[in-house]
C-alpha cells in the first residue's frame, strides 16, 4: 500500500479536533455512553463532526476548516453546545482534561468498530490504557515539501504546546507529579515519538514504502508521532496537546500554533536540521513534568531558560503574524498563561487541594467545559 | 440449682441465634455456589436458601419468626432505598422530560393490565387495585445488588435506577391511598380515609427532609467514605427507622426521599463508605433469605394461576411502556427492551406493602397475600436473573468484561 497523494489545502487554515471524556453524574467515573451520545447527535443537524474513539467512554469532536481564531472559537462553541445538550438529556457529563483522574483502565471497553478491535488485539492493554484525551490541530500547507519543512520547524515549539495545554496531572487515582501524564501513555506505543528527519516528500514517500514493506504500518494512521503529515487533508497535524478544560483554551492554543506556523512559513527564520532533535526528548520531558516552569534548551544556542520565558519571547517574535491572522487576542491570553504559570494542570491540582476528592474534581471539569 | 447456671443442660438445645446463624451461613454458601457454578446473581442464591429453609420445604422458619427480625429487613431496605434516592437526580427530568414520561407510561400500563387481569379472574375491584398498585413497583434491592455485583454502569443501568425509584414511589403512594379508601369502605370513616394517606405521605416527606438535613450536617463533620462513615450512616438510618416506627409512618418512602433531596441540594458526588458493601451485604443476605422464608406452599399454590397471568400482564406493561417512549427519550429499541426486562424483579417492598395492609385489615390481607406471595416466589428467583441478563445484553457490565 503506498502513501496517498498530498491533497491541496489553503495555506495556514486550521482545524481543531478534541477528544472528550464521557462520565456519569453519580460518581463521575468514565461511562461507556459514546454510542448513546452519538445516537442523539445523529438525529440533529450538526455543524461539526462528532466521532467515536477507541474506547466507549470517549468521543472526538472536530471543526471544519477554520480561517482564524474567531472562526475556530465559534465552530467549537456550536459543537460543544450540541454535545453538552445531548449529554444533559442522557444525564451524563462531558469534559476536557488529558486523563481521567481515577478511572481504572481495565474497566474500559473497546468501541465496537473493526479498526478499534484490531488495535485492541494488537496492543492489548495498551489500547485500553490509551483512554487519554488529546487535542489535535491541523495546519493547512500549500504543498508536501512545505508541510515537511513546517513539521520539522514546528518541532522546536512542541514543548510550548505541551506546557500550555497540560491538563493531566492525575492518573488511576493518584497525582503523578507530571503536568501532562497523558503523553507518557502515548509514548508507550512503538511508533510514537517524532517523525524521521526527512525534508522532501519524495524521501518521505520512500521511507513510508519501506516501512509498509516491512509490514509494520499500513497507513499514516499507524504512526503516533507528535506531529505528522496528513496527506488526505493537505495538512500537518500537531498531536501533543492534552484536551484543555475549556474550548476557549483549545482555540487559543490552536491560534498560537497558527501564528507560529505563519511566522515560520513566511519569514523562514531558520532552516531546520537533524541536530535540532538532539534536545527534543529532553525538552519534551521537561514540559510534561514541570509544565511552564520546565527547562527549555535552545537547540541552536544551547541556552537554558524556562518554557514560560521561551513562550513569551516567541509571542513577541510572531506578533505581527498574530495580528494578520486575528490571533492577537489569543496570543495575549497565551502570554498570560505563560507569565502566570497557571495552566489547566495547575487549575486541576487547585481543585483537588480544595475538594480533596478526585470525583469532585471531575465534576468541576464538567462545569468548566460547559462554561 | 446453681449447677444449671454453670453447666450446660443435657441434651443440648439450639437457640434462636444459632438457627439464624446457620441460616445466614447457608444463604451465603448458596449465593456463592449459584454465582460460581451457574454464573447467576448471588441474590438468587440467598432467596433460594430462604425458600429451602422456609415453610415451603424444610420449615425451619415461619412467618412468625419474621416479626423478630423485621428491623433487619427494614434497615437493609432503608439503606438500599437511601442509596437509590441519591442516584435519582430530579434535574434530569427537566433536561429530558421523556424519562419521566416513560416512567409514567410503564407504571400506568402495568397498573391497567394487572388490574384487568385480576378482574378477568373474578376478583373484586378493591383487591384488583391493591394488587395492581403493588405490581407497579420494581424491587430496589434486587436492582441495586445485581447492578453492583456486575459493576454495571451506563444508560440502561442509570434509567433502571431512576425508573425503579419512581415506580416504587408510585407503588407505595398508591397502595397507601388504597388503604385510605379501605378505611372508608370497611369502617365508613371517610375523614380517616382522606387524612391517613395525607399523613403518611406528608409525614414521609417531612422525615425524609430531616434525614437529608442531618446527613448533610454529618457529612461536614465526618469523612463518610472512611470506616467511621459506616457507623454514622447506620446510626442515622436506625434513628430514622425508629422515628418512623413511632410515628407509624411507612419505612420505605422517607429514605428514598431523603436521598433524592440530598442529590438535588448538593450535586457533588456522594460516595458511600468503602466498607459499606461488606456491612450492608450481611443485611442484604438477611433481607433476601427472610422474604424467601415467608412463602408457605399453600399460599403459593393458592395464588398459582392468577400469579402467573399477573406476571405476564406485568411483563407486557413493563416492556410496552419503555418501548413506546424509548426512542424520544434517547434509547435504542434494544436498550428499551432490556430495560423493560430489568424492571421485572419484585421482592422486599412488595412484601412489606402486603404485610402493612395485613396488619391493619387481616381479612383483606389474607386474600391479598397468596397472590402477592406467589408472584414474589417466582420473581425472587427469576427477577435477579432478568436484571443480570439485561445488563449484560446492554453491554454495561464490567465484571470480567471484554
Amino acid at each position: 500500500m503506498s502513501l496517498e497523494h498530498f491533497a491541496e489545502s489553503r495555506s495556514l487554515t486550521m482545524g481543531v479536533e478534541l477528544e472528550l471524556q464521557i462520565v456519569n453524574t453519580h460518581d463521575y467515573d468514565l461511562v461507556g455512553s459514546a454510542e448513546d451520545l452519538l445516537r442523539i447527535l445523529a438525529k440533529r443537524k450538526q455543524s461539526g463532526v462528532v466521532k467515536p474513539e477507541i474506547t466507549d467512554s470517549m468521543i472526538e469532536m472536530s471543526t471544519g476548516v477554520c480561517d482564524n481564531y474567531h472562526d475556530a472559537l465559534e465552530q467549537l462553541g456550536t459543537i460543544r453546545d450540541e454535545i453538552v445538550d445531548a449529554a444533559r438529556r442522557l444525564n451524563i457529563g462531558v469534559c476536557g482534561g488529558g486523563t481521567h483522574g481515577f478511572q481504572h483502565w481495565d474497566d474500559r471497553k473497546i468501541f465496537d468498530k473493526p479498526r478499534f478491535n484490531l488495535l485492541s488485539e494488537l496492543y492489548g492493554y495498551l489500547a485500553k490504557q490509551f483512554t487519554v484525551f488529546g487535542q489535535h490541530v491541523h495546519i493547512g500547507c500549500p504543498g508536501p515539501d512545505v508541510a515537511l519543512y513546517l513539521l520539522h520547524s514546528l518541532s522546536r515549539y512542541v514543548p510550548h504546546f505541551i506546557a500550555l495545554s497540560a491538563s493531566s496531572p492525575f492518573l488511576q487515582g493518584s497525582d503523578t507529579g507530571y503536568q501532562s501524564a497523558r503523553l507518557n501513555s502515548v509514548f508507550a506505543f512503538p511508533l510514537a515519538g517524532r517523525a524521521p528527519y526527512l525534508e522532501s516528500w519524495v524521501e518521505f514517500e520512500r521511507y513510508f514504502d519501506k516501512m509498509a514493506t516491512t509490514g509494520v504500518v499500513k497507513s499514516m494512521k499507524d504512526f503516533y508521532w507528535d506531529i505528522r503529515p496528513k496527506p488526505e487533508f493537505g495538512t500537518i497535524e500537531v498531536r501533543v496537546m492534552d484536551t484543555p478544560l475549556t474550548m476557549r483554551r483549545a482555540a487559543e492554543i490552536a491560534a498560537y500554533i497558527q501564528a507560529v506556523s505563519r511566522w515560520l512559513m513566511i519569514e523562514r527564520p531558520m532552516r531546520p536540521c537533524e541536530d535540532d532533535y538532539l534536545v527534543y526528548t529532553f525538552n519534551r520531558f521537561q514540559a510534561c513534568r514541570f509544565g511552564l516552569a520546565g527547562t527549555y534548551v535552545d537547540p541552536r544556542t544551547h541556552e537554558h531558560r524556562t518554557l514560560a520565558e521561551d513562550i513569551a519571547a516567541t509571542i513577541e517574535r510572531v506578533e505581527q503574524h498574530a495580528i494578520e491572522l486575528g490571533a492577537d487576542e489569543a496570543c495575549r491570553a497565551v502570554r498570560e498563561i505563560a507569565s502566570s504559570g497557571v495552566n489547566d494542570a495547575v487549575v486541576l491540582r487547585g481543585d483537588h487541594a480544595d475538594a480533596r476528592s478526585l470525583n469532585e474534581v471531575v465534576r468541576r471539569q464538567c462545569l468548566r467545559w460547559k462554561s | 440449682m446453681v449447677e444449671s447456671l454453670i453447666w450446660p443442660s443435657w441434651p443440648l438445645h439450639g437457640n434462636d441465634l444459632m438457627r439464624l446463624a446457620v441460616a445466614l451461613l447457608l444463604a451465603a454458601v448458596c449465593g456463592e455456589g449459584v454465582a460460581r457454578l451457574m454464573k447467576l446473581p448471588r441474590v438468587t442464591g440467598y432467596s433460594l436458601a430462604g425458600l429451602l429453609m422456609g415453610p415451603a420445604l424444610l420449615d425451619w422458619f415461619g412467618p412468625t419468626d419474621l416479626d423478630n427480625v423485621r428491623i433487619a429487613i427494614d434497615l437493609a431496605l432503608a439503606l438500599l432505598l437511601f442509596e437509590l434516592g441519591v442516584r435519582l437526580d430530579v434535574r434530569w427530568f427537566r433536561a429530558n422530560p421523556w424519562v419521566l414520561v416513560s416512567s409514567v407510561a410503564e407504571a400506568a400500563l402495568v397498573f391497567l393490565l394487572t388490574f384487568a387481569t385480576m378482574r378477568v379472574f373474578g376478583h373484586p375491584n378493591g383487591l384488583a387495585a391493591t394488587v395492581a398498585a403493588i405490581a407497579i413497583g420494581t424491587s430496589p434491592s434486587v436492582v441495586m445488588r445485581v447492578a453492583a455485583e456486575s459493576k454495571a454502569e451506563g444508560q440502561v443501568t442509570q434509567r433502571l435506577f431512576v425508573l425503579c425509584a419512581l415506580n416504587v414511589t408510585y407503588s407505595i403512594v398508591l397502595s397507601k391511598l388504597i388503604v385510605g379508601g379501605m378505611h372508608g369502605v370497611f369502617r365508613g370513616d371517610w375523614t380517616l380515609a382522606v387524612l391517613h394517606p395525607i399523613y403518611l405521605i406528608a409525614g414521609s416527606l417531612f422525615v425524609g427532609a430531616v434525614l437529608a438535613f442531618a446527613f448533610r450536617l454529618l457529612q461536614r463533620a465526618f469523612d463518610l467514605t472512611d470506616e467511621q462513615g459506616v457507623a454514622v450512616l447506620f446510626g442515622l438510618l436506625l434513628l430514622t427507622m425508629s422515628a418512623l416506627a413511632i410515628l407509624k409512618l411507612p419505612s420505605m418512602l422517607a429514605p428514598l426521599i431523603a436521598g433524592a433531596i440530598i442529590k438535588f441540594s448538593d450535586p457533588r458526588p456522594h460516595l458511600w463508605p468503602r466498607h459499606f458493601g461488606t456491612a450492608g451485604g450481611v443485611l442484604v443476605i438477611a433481607l433476601f433469605m427472610l422474604t424467601g422464608t415467608t412463602l408457605t406452599p399453600t399460599l403459593v399454590l393458592a395464588g398459582g394461576l392468577t400469579a402467573v397471568a399477573l406476571l405476564l400482564a406485568r411483563l407486557i406493561g413493563k416492556l410496552g411502556g419503555g418501548m413506546l417512549v424509548g426512542a424520544p427519550s434517547g434509547l435504542s429499541l434494544r436498550q428499551s427492551v432490556v430495560l423493560g426486562l430489568a424492571l421485572l424483579p419484585m421482592s422486599g417492598v412488595a412484601f412489606l406493602l402486603a404485610e402493612d395492609i395485613r396488619t391493619i385489615y387481616p381479612l383483606f390481607g389474607s386474600q391479598l397475600a397468596p397472590i402477592v406471595l406467589s408472584m414474589l416466589a417466582i420473581l425472587e428467583l427469576l427477577g435477579p436473573i432478568a436484571v443480570q441478563w439485561s445488563l449484560r445484553k446492554a453491554g454495561e457490565t464490567r465484571a470480567g468484561g471484554r
